[in-house]
């Protein structure tokens, strides 16, 4: 294969595993950086595998066109975008491949990023599919009678099924990663939040499409981790994950693989069988629609087994990672750490073919991700900024930890934690043979966690390190 | 009590500043010719539309940006060494000295007269919307605060939190920040007058438009 030049467009540790897929797999790369990330690893990381020439000083990480003259300065071949930014940014994914100097998107074709890219058109086109959908609008609504009149016959319809507190989830349509979302339980107060998520989604999506549809309570989140290859006629899954415990903010916090654990826990249905019905309809529809690298299809599972999918991310996701871990390719030489999901994906975006099929991929055990953050559980998930001090774990072979903090002791030069991105410090994975000794493993982890700080107000940092420790007891429970 | 002629006689002991002009963005620099001891001017028309003296040339994806004056002042050094070099984003390329003018020096000394508000913590603050609706129609002096009013939104790690105005009754008289640029905590946001005190503020500014002696 091909020697390629990859140049990272995105920072933290996704950028550190992108780097270091590229490392494995033989290819360069050059990473980006701006002022506020300085201290950040990834920085220090390509400083280390690559030295300083493979590092470029930007304005920012959202302005496509720094990313494409670094690429030229760099004489980079591809681009690889990672989660969030450039990630579903069709615009961009089109303009990487289509410009005078051709590089690579390591991602689907810029066409699927803006068909799926739109949860309400990924509605049309899943519903097209027939697989199974949320009840609620399949369009933006930009009209505020049209939604106040929605909204109505969605609690009319609520009150008819015998939900005694009946209640419209308002989405900002072209939102994503639990921001631009609010609940109404009361028809009084649709109009106000639905003005709020128009406002913001106008502020920061520049688009007031808003999509209404019934809220499902104490449903189970799970995804299916697809992988197709380019040209989009062969894919398989890597299996399911479960991403029900979120913050308030409907962020996660905690994702398991696979999404449920039928063989040590009972369910008020057929399990196995739900796990079997997403992970077929996943591979199915992006077989359909010619999907072609690395994705994953989310589902709502609600308490009585239906399942109904909410959206298909046409990223690589934080938590590729679990699904990773507990994934093996017959006749590959995989480590102990399962396939490297994102390695997996370079590959299938410079064009390899997948080389497998669903029948050379088994899942095994059960792994747990915990993301750490810097932020108070305790107070609605509010983001503590402030400076590590002490940063540390222990190692075992079980365990995974991919982070952009460096490791400190108390005394060495603190780490200020940025304030323009998300408060996330480490994602932690471990592995055990079954859901107890992953559990055990994930307390165990947690608890000879050494992280501390101070935050801007003089005070201790504030983490959910408890937090996880405390619902990793009930994971997977339904 | 506000000294008013102390503070001009301190700016006057230090007249200038010096502004550091670099790079918005990554690209190829190429300057124009200007030496140390140049004088250059800043942006200027009614609505600042014409860009002030052209320094160098920034080429990034074929797209020649350029890099103006942002005031008027002189050229200290030029870093020669970068032209025709790809460059990353922030690297300095020149010095500017400026003499500050009325009114800069006005607005430096109304900060010691105005109650500010500032900033609690690092973020990017935006007024409420019907704050900046009253403010695009009639200007940042036709704004009454008091105690209490709903007057931003703070926004930090993508989260929004509303923050209420805390200080005495008054007119906002002068904005400090950028709606959407991140302003570190302890920074004024906005300078209230209260409305006792409007006659004190007015002989500030005829104090200062009298007795500042513009040295560009």
């Amino acid at each position: 294969m091909a020697r390629h030049t990859l140049l990272i467009a995105n920072r933290g540790e996704i950028a550190m595993r992108i780097l270091r897929a590229c490392v494995t797999l033989g290819h360069d790369f050059v990473c980006v950086y701006t002022t506020a990330d300085a201290q950040s690893g990834h920085v220090r990381l390509a400083r280390e595998l690559g030295g300083p020439d493979r590092l470029f000083r930007i304005n920012s990480y959202q302005d496509p066109s720094e990313i494409l003259a670094v690429a030229d300065a760099s004489q980079a071949t591809a681009v690889h975008p990672g989660y969030g930014f450039f990630a579903e940014d069709f615009r961009f994914a089109r303009r990487v491949v289509e410009r005078q100097r051709p590089l690579i998107f390591i991602g689907p074709s810029w066409t699927l990023v803006r068909d799926l890219g739109d949860k309400i058109n990924t509605k049309r086109i899943a519903r097209a599919h027939s697989v199974p959908t949320i009840p609620g609008s399949d369009r933006p609504i930009y009209d505020e009678m049209e939604a106040v009149e929605l909204a109505q016959t969605i609690f009319a319809f609520q009150q008819d099924q015998g939900i005694a507190e009946g209640c419209v989830l308002v989405k900002a349509s072209a939102g994503g990663g639990g921001m631009g979302i609010e609940e109404v339980y009361d028809l009084d107060k649709f109009r106000s939040v639905y003005r709020r998520i128009r406002n913001y989604a106008k502020r920061n999506l520049s688009d007031e499409g808003v999509l209404i549809e019934q809220r499902i309570f104490d449903f189970n989140h799970l995804e299916v981790q697809v992988l197709a290859e380019r040209g989009g006629k062969n894919a398989v899954h890597l299996g399911t994950r479960n991403c029900s415990v979120q913050s308030l903010g409907r962020q996660k916090r905690i994702e398991v693989a696979p999404g449920f654990d039928p063989a040590s826990l009972t369910y008020a249905f057929d399990a196995a069988g739900v796990l079997d019905a997403i992970t077929r309809h996943s591979v199915n529809m992006s077989l359909q629609v010619g999907y072609d690298n690395v994705g994953t299809w989310e589902w709502i599972v609600t308490p009585r087994g239906e399942p109904f999918l909410m959206e298909v991310n046409t990223r690589i996701q934080v938590e590729n990672g679990v699904s990773g871990v507990t994934s093996r390719i017959q006749g590959r030489a995989d480590g102990a750490d399962g396939v490297d999901v994102i390695a997996e994906q370079i590959r299938l975006g410079l064009g390899e073919p997948l080389g497998y099929t669903q029948q050379n991929v088994s899942t095994t055990g059960v792994g747990i991700e915990y993301r750490i953050l810097a932020e108070d559980p305790l107070d609605r998930f509010t983001p503590c900024l402030g400076r590590i001090e002490a940063f540390g774990w222990v190692a075992e072979p079980w365990l995974q930890v991919f982070t952009q903090v460096p490791t400190l002791q108390l005394g060495d030069e603190p780490y200020e934690i940025p304030m323009d991105f998300d408060p996330n410090l480490a994602l932690g994975i471990v592995w055990g043979q079954s859901l107890d000794e992953a559990r055990a493993r994930g307390v165990e982890f947690l608890g000879g966690l050494v992280l501390q700080g101070t935050d801007t107000r003089g005070e201790p940092l504030r983490t959910n390190v408890d937090f996880l420790k405390n619902r990793t007891q009930t994971l997977l429970h339904f | 009590m506000l000294n008013v002629k102390e503070m001009l006689e301190e700016l006057n002991a230090s007249p200038y500043e010096e502004i550091e002009i670099r790079t918005p963005h990554t690209g190829v620099v190429e300057f124009v010719g200007l030496a140390p001891g140049d004088r250059v001017n800043g942006p200027s028309g009614k609505w600042l539309e014409r860009p002030g003296t052209l320094l160098a040339n920034l080429t990034r994806e074929k797209n020649k940006k350029p890099i103006c004056a942002t005031q008027k002042g002189q050229v200290m050094d030029i870093r020669a060494e970068l032209e025709g070099r790809f460059v990353e984003a922030g690297e300095r390329l020149l010095t500017i000295r400026h003499f500050l003018s009325k009114e800069e020096v006005l607005g430096r000394i109304l900060k010691k007269a105005l109650h500010l508000f500032c900033a609690p913590e690092r973020a990017k603050y935006y007024f409420v919307p019907e704050i900046d609706a009253k403010i695009k129609a009639g200007g940042e002096q036709s704004v009454k605060v008091r105690e209490g009013l709903d007057m931003f939104i703070v926004s930090r790690m993508k989260r929004e939190t509303p923050l209420s105005y805390s200080g005495p009754e008054g007119i906002i008289y002068a904005v400090y920040f950028q709606q959407g640029d991140n302003v570190d905590g302890g920074q004024p946001l906005i300078g209230v007058c209260p409305e006792s005190q409007l006659t004190l503020i007015q002989d500030v500014v005829s104090r200062v438009q009298g007795e500042w002696e513009e040295r560009d």
